[in-house]
C-alpha cells in the first residue's frame, strides 16, 4: 500500500461576520501523530470538522492520496477513510466492550442470519483490542470503565474500520495522568499501523509524549508543522501567540484597602485544597489554570452551588463554613456561570423573564409581581448593557452569545451584589461583545464593586485584572499582576505550575 | 404578503385552538337540539368542574417538568376517607357538622403531606414523579378499598349534598369553585413570584437553582397543590353521589393530563399556560356534551379525544417551527 497522504489546500470558513478558519494548507504523512495545537478559537475546532465533513468549507480542497475528495457529510468521510473521536464520547453504556466496538456489526448466524454469533463477535472484538494491545476484557460493561478506558474503546473501534486518519479531539482533558500514559500508547499502536493521526491538545507539555510533528493554528491560519524534536516550550508559545498586542486595562481603576471577602482555608475534596485568598473592593481578580484545575468549582462552592468540606469564607465581615445560594446572595455575592446555555438561562422562556429570576423578590412585594416595578429594571437593563433586542418578551434563546451573555450579568446585577463571580463569561462570544462584557466588569470597579473573573484566555486576565491567582491541580500556587509578568510567562507558570 | 395579512395570519396561529373551539359551539348551536341554553351551559360547566379543578393544579405540575398520576385514585381514596371518618365518629354519638369538617381538614392535611412528599423524594434522590405517583396511584386506590371494604359508604346528611348540586345565584357550585381556582391559579401564574419560578423550574432547574430560586420548596409546593385540588374535587364528588366510593375517579388522571396538552402545556416543562387548561377542559366537556345531544354512540367520545389530542399537540408544534424558521 501507497503511503497515506493528507493535503488540505487553501481551506477557509467563513460564519456570517467571522472567518473560522483562512486559507489554511497542510500536508501530513501516514505513520505520524500531527499534534494540532492552538489556542481556543484559534481555528482548531473548524478545521477538523472541515476534514471529517461535519462542516462544508467556503472554499479550498481536501487531496487524501492525491485525489481529490469531496465531503458532504461526516458519511461521506467515514468512507474516505477519515474517523473522528469526539470529546463527548458515543458509547451506550449498557452495552458490553465487544456490542460497542461491533454495534451495527455483529457476526450472525442461523437460519436467515437471524441469530447474534456472540462467540465471533466477541472474538472479533478481542482481535482488535489486542491488536492496540488494550487489556480490557470484552465482555465487560462500558459503565464499568473509567473514562479513559471509554476513550481507547472509543479509538478501538474508529481503528476497527481501517481508517487511513483518525482525529483525537481533545482526547485528554479529562483524564488522570496515568490514563494519559496508556491512552498515549494506544495512539502510537494506531500511528504503527501506517495511518496518519491528527491530536488535537491546548496541553503544551503532553505533546512531547505523543507527537511526531507539531502543527499550530493561530488566528484562523496555518502558522507551521515542526518536527517534535525542534518543538520548545518557547518556540511553540511564539508560535501561537505571535506578535499579540497586549491591551492592557483603564487607568482609571482604584482599588481600595478594604477586604471585602476572604478565603480562609476552603477546602472540597477532589476538587480543591486549602484556598486562601481575599478580595479588595473595588479589585478585579482573576484566576487562571487550565481546564480541571478547579477553578470554576471553587467560585461554584464560594457561591454555595456546591458543598464545602472545611474552611470558612468571610464576605463583608461575616464568617460562613457551610455556603447556600439565597444566604451568599443576602450577602452580596452573585455568578454568572460557566455555563451559560445550561446554567445561566431558561432557554425557552423570555428576556424579561431571564433578566429578573435572581431578583424576583425585589421586583415583587409579598410574592405578587409588580409589573410597574419589572418594566422599568428590564428596561434599565437593556439600556444600560446595551443589550440589542427588539422586545423583551422574545425567547432569550434567539440571542446572540454575547447578549446572552449580558442577560445573565443583568440578571444578577438586578440583586445589587457587592461582589460578583464572571465564570468564563466570553467563551463562544465575538471579540466586540467581548470588550463589552469586559466594559461592564470595569464599570463595576468604578463603583465600587468586586469581581473575580475566571478564564481559560490567559491574554483577557492579562487585559482586564488587577491582580492573577495562578491555579493547579486544585491549588493555588502563585499570585502575580499583569504588571510584574508578561503573557507567555504567565503562560509558562500556568503550564509548569 | 401585507402586514395586516401577517397579522392576521398570526393571530390565527396564536388562538388556533380557542377559534376551533368557537367554530364547533357555532356547529353545536345550529345542529345539536339543546345545546344552546342556559340549563345546558350550567350542565357543561356542572361537568367540567370535578377534572377541571384539578387540570389547574396539574398544569403547574406540568410546566414544572413534573407529572402527577395519582389524582383519580385521590378522587376515590378522600371520598372514601371523609365518609369512614364521618361514619365512624357519627356512631360514636359526635356531632355531624364538626364531624364532616374534621374529616375533610383530615384529608386535606393527608394530601398536603402526600404532596410534600413526593416533591421531596423528587429533589432529595431524583425519583421521577412518573414513578412515585403511579406508586401513590396504586396506594390511594388501594387504600380507598381498604377503608371501605370495597363497597360504597354513605354516612352524608342531606346538607352534604350542596358541594356537588347546590347552587350560589343559580350557578352550580361546583362551576363557583372551578371558576375561582381557574382565577386563582391563573393570577398565581402570571403575576406572582412563585408562578415565575415554576416556569424556571421546568425550563431550566439548574439555572433556577444557581439563581436562588429555592427548588425543593417550590416542587413540594407543587404538588401538594395538586393534591390539595384533588381533595377539593373528592369532597365534590363524594358529595354529588353522597358517599365514598372506592371505584370513582379511574382513570381520570389522564382526563387533567389531555385537557393540560390540548391547552398547550407542554411535557417538556417550561411552556404552557392556566388560561390555554381552561380552553382544553371546556373543549374536552363540550365535544362531550353536543356528542350527546346529537345521540352518537358514548364510544365516540375516546375517538373525539384522541383527534383532539393529537391534533391540538400537531397544531403547537407546527406554531413552534414556524417561529424557528
Amino acid at each position: 500500500m501507497d503511503p497515506i497522504k493528507l493535503e488540505v489546500r487553501n481551506l477557509r470558513k467563513t460564519y456570517p461576520g467571522t472567518v473560522a478558519l483562512d486559507d489554511f494548507s497542510a500536508v501530513m504523512h501516514g505513520g505520524n501523530v500531527y499534534a494540532l495545537l492552538g489556542k481556543n478559537g484559534s481555528g482548531k475546532s473548524t478545521l477538523v470538522k472541515c476534514i471529517s465533513g461535519a462542516v462544508i468549507p467556503t472554499s479550498g480542497e481536501l487531496f487524501l492520496n492525491d485525489r481529490k475528495i469531496e465531503l458532504k457529510s461526516p458519511l461521506d468521510a467515514f468512507d474516505q477513510g477519515i474517523a473522528i473521536v469526539y470529546q463527548e464520547l458515543s458509547l451506550v453504556l449498557d452495552f458490553t466492550v465487544a456490542e460497542n466496538i461491533l454495534i451495527g456489526r455483529y457476526f450472525k448466524k442461523g437460519p436467515g442470519q437471524a441469530i447474534i454469533d456472540w462467540k465471533r463477535t466477541n472474538e472479533k472484538a478481542a482481535e482488535i483490542l489486542a491488536s492496540l494491545r488494550i487489556d480490557i476484557p470484552v465482555t465487560a460493561k462500558a459503565s464499568s470503565l473509567s473514562v479513559g478506558q471509554r476513550q481507547m474503546i472509543e479509538i478501538a473501534k474508529a481503528m476497527s474500520f481501517n481508517p487511513k486518519v483518525l482525529i483525537l479531539d481533545e482526547p485528554t482533558s479529562a483524564l488522570a495522568q496515568f490514563e494519559v500514559e496508556s491512552l498515549f500508547r494506544v495512539v502510537q499502536r494506531s500511528r504503527e499501523q501506517g495511518i496518519i493521526v491528527i491530536f488535537i491538545t491546548h496541553k503544551l507539555n503532553e505533546i512531547r509524549n505523543v507527537a511526531d510533528f507539531v502543527t499550530v493554528i493561530r488566528d484562523s491560519r496555518f502558522v507551521g508543522t515542526i518536527p517534535i524534536a525542534e518543538a520548545k516550550p518557547k518556540t511553540l508559545v511564539d508560535m501561537m501567540f505571535g506578535e499579540t498586542k497586549i491591551l492592557t486595562r483603564p487607568a482609571n481603576l482604584g482599588v481600595s484597602s478594604e477586604v471585602v471577602l476572604q478565603v480562609k482555608h476552603l477546602t472540597r475534596r477532589q476538587r480543591f485544597t486549602d484556598v486562601s485568598f481575599s478580595l479588595r473592593k473595588g479589585e478585579i481578580l482573576g484566576i487562571a489554570g487550565m481546564l480541571g484545575s478547579g477553578r470554576s468549582e471553587l467560585l461554584r462552592s464560594i457561591f454555595g452551588a456546591d458543598p464545602v468540606d472545611s474552611g470558612e469564607i468571610v464576605v463583608n465581615g461575616v464568617t460562613i463554613t457551610q455556603p447556600q445560594i439565597p444566604a451568599m446572595k443576602r450577602l452580596g455575592l452573585a455568578m454568572t456561570p460557566e455555563n451559560r446555555k445550561d446554567e445561566g438561562l431558561v432557554q425557552i422562556l423570555s428576556i424579561k423573564d431571564n433578566l429578573s429570576y435572581a431578583s424576583l423578590s425585589s421586583i415583587a412585594s409579598l410574592g405578587f409581581i409588580n409589573n410597574r416595578r419589572q418594566e422599568p429594571v428590564v428596561a434599565r437593563w437593556i439600556r444600560e448593557l446595551q443589550i440589542k433586542v427588539s422586545s423583551a418578551e422574545h425567547p432569550v434563546s434567539s440571542l446572540s452569545g454575547g447578549n446572552q451573555q449580558k442577560i445573565v450579568v443583568g440578571n444578577w446585577l438586578n440583586t445589587a451584589p457587592s461582589i460578583i463571580f464572571f465564570d468564563e463569561p466570553s467563551r463562544g462570544i465575538d471579540v466586540q461583545a467581548k470588550q463589552q462584557i469586559f466594559q461592564i466588569m470595569w464599570d463595576l470597579s468604578r463603583k465600587g464593586l468586586s469581581v473575580i473573573f475566571v478564564s481559560t484566555e490567559l491574554e483577557e486576565l492579562m487585559e482586564v485584572c488587577h491582580r492573577i491567582l495562578i491555579m493547579d491541580k486544585g491549588r493555588i500556587e502563585q499570585e502575580t499582576t499583569p504588571e510584574l509578568t508578561s503573557l507567555d510567562q504567565l503562560y509558562a507558570m500556568c503550564m509548569e505550575a | 404578503m401585507s402586514a395586516a395579512l401577517k397579522t392576521t395570519r398570526n393571530y390565527v396561529s396564536t388562538f388556533a385552538l380557542e377559534l376551533i373551539l368557537l367554530a364547533i359551539i357555532g356547529f353545536l348551536c345550529v345542529f345539536a337540539r339543546g345545546f344552546a341554553s342556559w340549563d345546558n351551559f350550567l350542565n357543561i360547566m356542572r361537568n367540567a368542574s370535578t377534572t377541571g379543578i384539578i387540570a389547574f393544579g396539574m398544569t403547574f405540575v406540568i410546566i414544572s417538568g413534573e407529572i402527577d398520576l395519582s389524582v383519580g385514585s385521590a378522587i376515590a381514596f378522600y371520598g372514601c376517607l371523609c365518609a369512614v371518618v364521618t361514619e365512624k365518629l357519627t356512631a360514636r354519638g359526635l356531632p355531624m357538622v364538626p364531624v364532616i369538617l374534621l374529616a375533610i381538614a383530615l384529608c386535606f392535611a393527608i394530601a398536603i403531606m402526600t404532596g410534600v412528599f413526593t416533591g421531596w423524594v423528587r429533589h432529595r434522590f431524583s425519583v421521577p414523579t412518573f414513578i412515585s405517583t403511579l406508586a401513590w396511584m396504586a396506594a390511594l386506590r388501594g387504600g380507598g378499598y381498604l377503608l371501605t371494604n370495597s363497597f360504597p359508604v354513605t354516612p352524608f346528611p342531606e346538607w352534604f349534598q350542596f358541594f356537588g348540586s347546590g347552587y350560589v345565584f343559580g350557578i352550580p357550585f361546583q362551576a363557583v369553585i372551578f371558576l375561582a381556582v381557574f382565577g386563582l391559579t391563573w393570577f398565581l401564574s402570571r403575576f406572582t413570584t412563585f408562578g415565575r419560578s415554576v416556569y424556571a423550574i421546568g425550563g431550566n432547574a439548574e439555572a433556577a437553582r444557581l439563581s436562588g430560586i429555592n427548588v425543593l420548596q417550590k416542587r413540594m409546593i407543587i404538588m401538594a397543590l395538586t393534591s390539595v385540588l384533588a381533595v377539593i374535587s373528592a369532597i365534590v364528588v363524594a358529595s354529588q353521589i353522597q358517599a365514598g366510593n372506592p371505584t370513582v375517579g379511574t382513570s381520570w388522571e389522564f382526563t387533567v393530563i389531555s385537557a393540560c396538552v390540548i391547552g398547550g402545556v407542554s411535557l417538556m416543562g417550561g411552556k404552557g399556560r392556566i388560561w390555554g387548561t381552561f380552553v382544553g377542559v371546556m373543549f374536552l366537556e363540550i365535544i362531550l356534551n353536543g356528542m350527546t345531544l346529537m345521540n352518537v354512540d358514548e364510544y365516540w367520545q375516546y375517538v373525539a379525544r384522541a383527534i383532539l389530542i393529537l391534533g391540538s399537540v400537531l397544531i403547537y408544534q407546527s406554531q413552534e417551527m414556524r417561529q424557528k424558521d
